[in-house]
């Protein structure tokens, strides 16, 4: 089966589920129904739960709803947030830069860092200072990225006061020039960041150090060496560049990881990203505003992961369409 | 010399440094789980002195918000994260292990339809969907090992698929094959038994990885209210207003943090060390 179709059916089950499971759960969604944040528990006179029902579509046959709610998504249309009485499209939208900027910025630094200590490591594999950074990453990167959050949190916020101890900005603040304005956010961003960056490095690191080992005891290095080739020429442009190959995919497997512990680290720092409305809607039980950030970072996961395949499609000749290299 | 002895003999002698390291401090946090009622005084659900107390005496690890004993909590919470770890680990690896052996094996449709199923599962994200999961079916105990074996038994199927693969090429296997063995024989007297330490080694992987979520998820708020797991004595401390401007995280937060990222990182290494022992190709 083709690649493409594994991703359509991920994508699809993600839809199933999505769709399935307020209607697989025990008890009634309207009754947790309420305007009021103090007030969680309200109860709806049976006119209303009716008027309800019928609002929702939930009197209808399983099927039609189900296209009816194929039809809303593709309209763009996650329905209604109660709790915080906005569009579900629209608070996803407003959250997500800042969840975006934590993923995106902590990938290229994680990226940068590993591919750096990885070809450290693997350059000089074997010797004492290779096995005391792999040893160092290996336990740093098996630590969960919120408990590595909350380290930092404690001492750099909270012990030193350098960085802010929550929040992507100050509240309320007026900004003298964009400058400014930078170095605020800039300031919130840098703990998630770097938090999000030890959690992923070690993966990384890990990949490259393994295969710019391999492809060390290939003959093509020792032809460029016999060809009196520069030593950067050699490590940077031979090596190094079929080394990373293999990694473009790997990453993209990873971002599902990404995803999550942004889920996670947004929480500690209260970030204002997708991660934080996510709990929120948890704690108020808030299921339109749960499904839509679900189906949004699940859609977007597997994006990432079929334009990573498509793009090694192109770099790596080797690789046929349809079937995978290994 | 006991055969037993001289087995776990060699098998200690085997591990490297951070791996002997690594199974001292299981054995540890184990004991601490099973004795966890010998190991204090003090109860572990209700107070029991002033709250929020520093450590010293009797409170060795101090109190939290309600004045319930700290150490009290961790000694129990030990039972929680190992009972979540080895029901995750024994409930995926096997469900998922004997499914992966069944699509090596049997080849054709039914490995084609469980491949789909795996690569599938491997693409979904896993802590959103499995927040969602919890959100709408409620966080009990039970149900976070269920959901968290659903969300993992594609690796150890993947590994055990390919295992059986090789496997299934060896002349003694096709022999038992041809002398019309069925396939619950072969997997019972030949598969099972060769693959096995492929499977304990994707088990201590699934723990590791079980601990982490439930703990992740109960410091999102989604953990068994009524388990008092490390994740969740963490989700209070993290939600006590001002925690970061008082003293109180010094035990508050501290302990539950320790003790989560001891057990972590010593299954993680534990792992990586007998990996290499399955595969030499690792071994440096």
């Amino acid at each position: 089966m083709d690649k493409k179709w594994q991703y359509f059916l991920t994508f699809f089950v993600i839809l199933t589920l999505n769709f399935a499971l307020p209607r697989m759960m025990p008890g009634d969604p309207f009754l947790y129904i309420s305007g009021d944040e103090n007030d969680l528990t309200a109860h709806y006179s049976r006119d209303q739960l009716e008027y309800y029902r019928e609002y929702y579509g939930l009197d209808q046959p399983i099927t039609i709803q189900y296209f009816h709610y194929l039809k809303d998504i593709v309209l763009g249309d996650l329905g209604f947030s109660y709790s915080h009485r906005e569009s579900v499209s629209q608070l996803i939208l407003n959250r997500l830069p800042w969840s975006l900027l934590l993923v995106v910025s902590s990938m290229v630094l994680s990226l940068l860092v590993g591919i750096f200590l990885g070809s450290y490591s693997a350059w000089r594999r074997n010797r004492w200072n290779d096995s005391v950074l792999y040893t160092v990453v290996m336990v740093l990167s098996e630590i969960p990225a919120f408990l590595i959050g909350l380290v930092l949190l404690v001492v750099f916020a909270a012990t030193l006061g350098w960085f802010p101890l929550s929040g992507a900005k100050t509240h309320f603040a007026f900004y003298e020039s964009l400058l400014d304005q930078g170095w605020d956010i800039g300031s919130h961003a840098v703990l998630p960041v770097i938090t999000l960056t030890i959690a992923r490095t070690g993966g990384i690191y890990l990949m490259v150090r393994n295969s710019l080992s391999t492809v060390l005891t290939k003959d093509y290095m020792r032809t460029a060496r016999a060809k009196g080739l520069k030593e950067y020429r050699i490590r940077y442009l031979h090596a190094l560049r079929n080394a990373l190959l293999p990694l473009i995919t790997r990453i993209a497997l990873q971002l599902g990881g990404l995803v999550g512990g942004a889920v996670l680290v947004e929480n500690v720092f209260a970030y204002p990203g997708l991660g934080t409305l996510m709990t929120t809607a948890v704690a108020h039980r808030d299921y339109p505003l749960l499904q839509g950030i679900f189906l949004v970072t699940g859609t977007s996961v597997i994006l990432a992961n079929f334009l990573a395949d498509s793009f090694y499609q192109k770099l790596d000749p080797r690789v046929q369409q349809g079937g995978r290299k290994r | 010399m006991n055969p037993i002895f001289t087995k776990l003999k060699h098998f200690w002698l085997e591990r490297t440094l951070p791996g002997k390291v690594a199974l001292l401090v299981l054995l540890l946090l184990m004991c601490m789980a099973v004795f966890a009622p010998l190991l204090t005084t003090m109860p572990h659900h209700r107070s029991s002195g002033p709250a929020l107390e520093p450590p010293g005496w009797p409170h060795i690890m101090g109190t939290d918000q309600l004045g319930i004993d700290l150490w009290a909590m961790m000694v129990h919470g030990a039972r929680v994260s190992l009972a979540v770890g080895i029901g995750t680990a024994l409930l995926a690896g096997f469900g998922g292990g004997l499914l992966g052996m069944v699509a090596g094996w049997k080849g054709g449709r039914i490995d084609g339809f469980i491949q789909r199923l795996i690569d599938v599962m491997l693409a979904l994200p896993d802590l959103p969907s499995m927040i969602i999961i919890a959100a709408f079916f409620g966080s009990s105990l039970r149900n976070i090992i269920i959901v968290l074996a659903l969300f993992s038994w594609s690796r150890p199927a993947r590994i055990l698929r390919a295992g059986t693969l090789s496997l299934k090429e060896q002349p003694y296997i096709k022999m038992a094959a041809y002398f019309g063995a069925g396939t619950g024989y072969i997997l019972k007297k030949h598969l099972i038994p060769e693959l096995f330490p492929l499977l304990i080694i994707s088990m201590i992987r699934l723990a590791s990885m079980a601990i982490v979520t439930e703990a992740s998820l109960a410091f999102l708020g989604l953990g068994d209210p009524a388990s008092r797991s490390w994740g969740l004595i963490i989700h209070h401390a993290v939600n006590f207003q001002g925690i970061y401007l008082t003293p109180f995280w010094k035990w508050w937060l501290m302990f539950p943090w320790l003790f989560i990222t001891l057990l972590v990182t010593a299954l993680a290494l534990l792992g990586r060390d007998l990996e290499g022992m399955a595969d030499p190709r690792i071994r440096q």
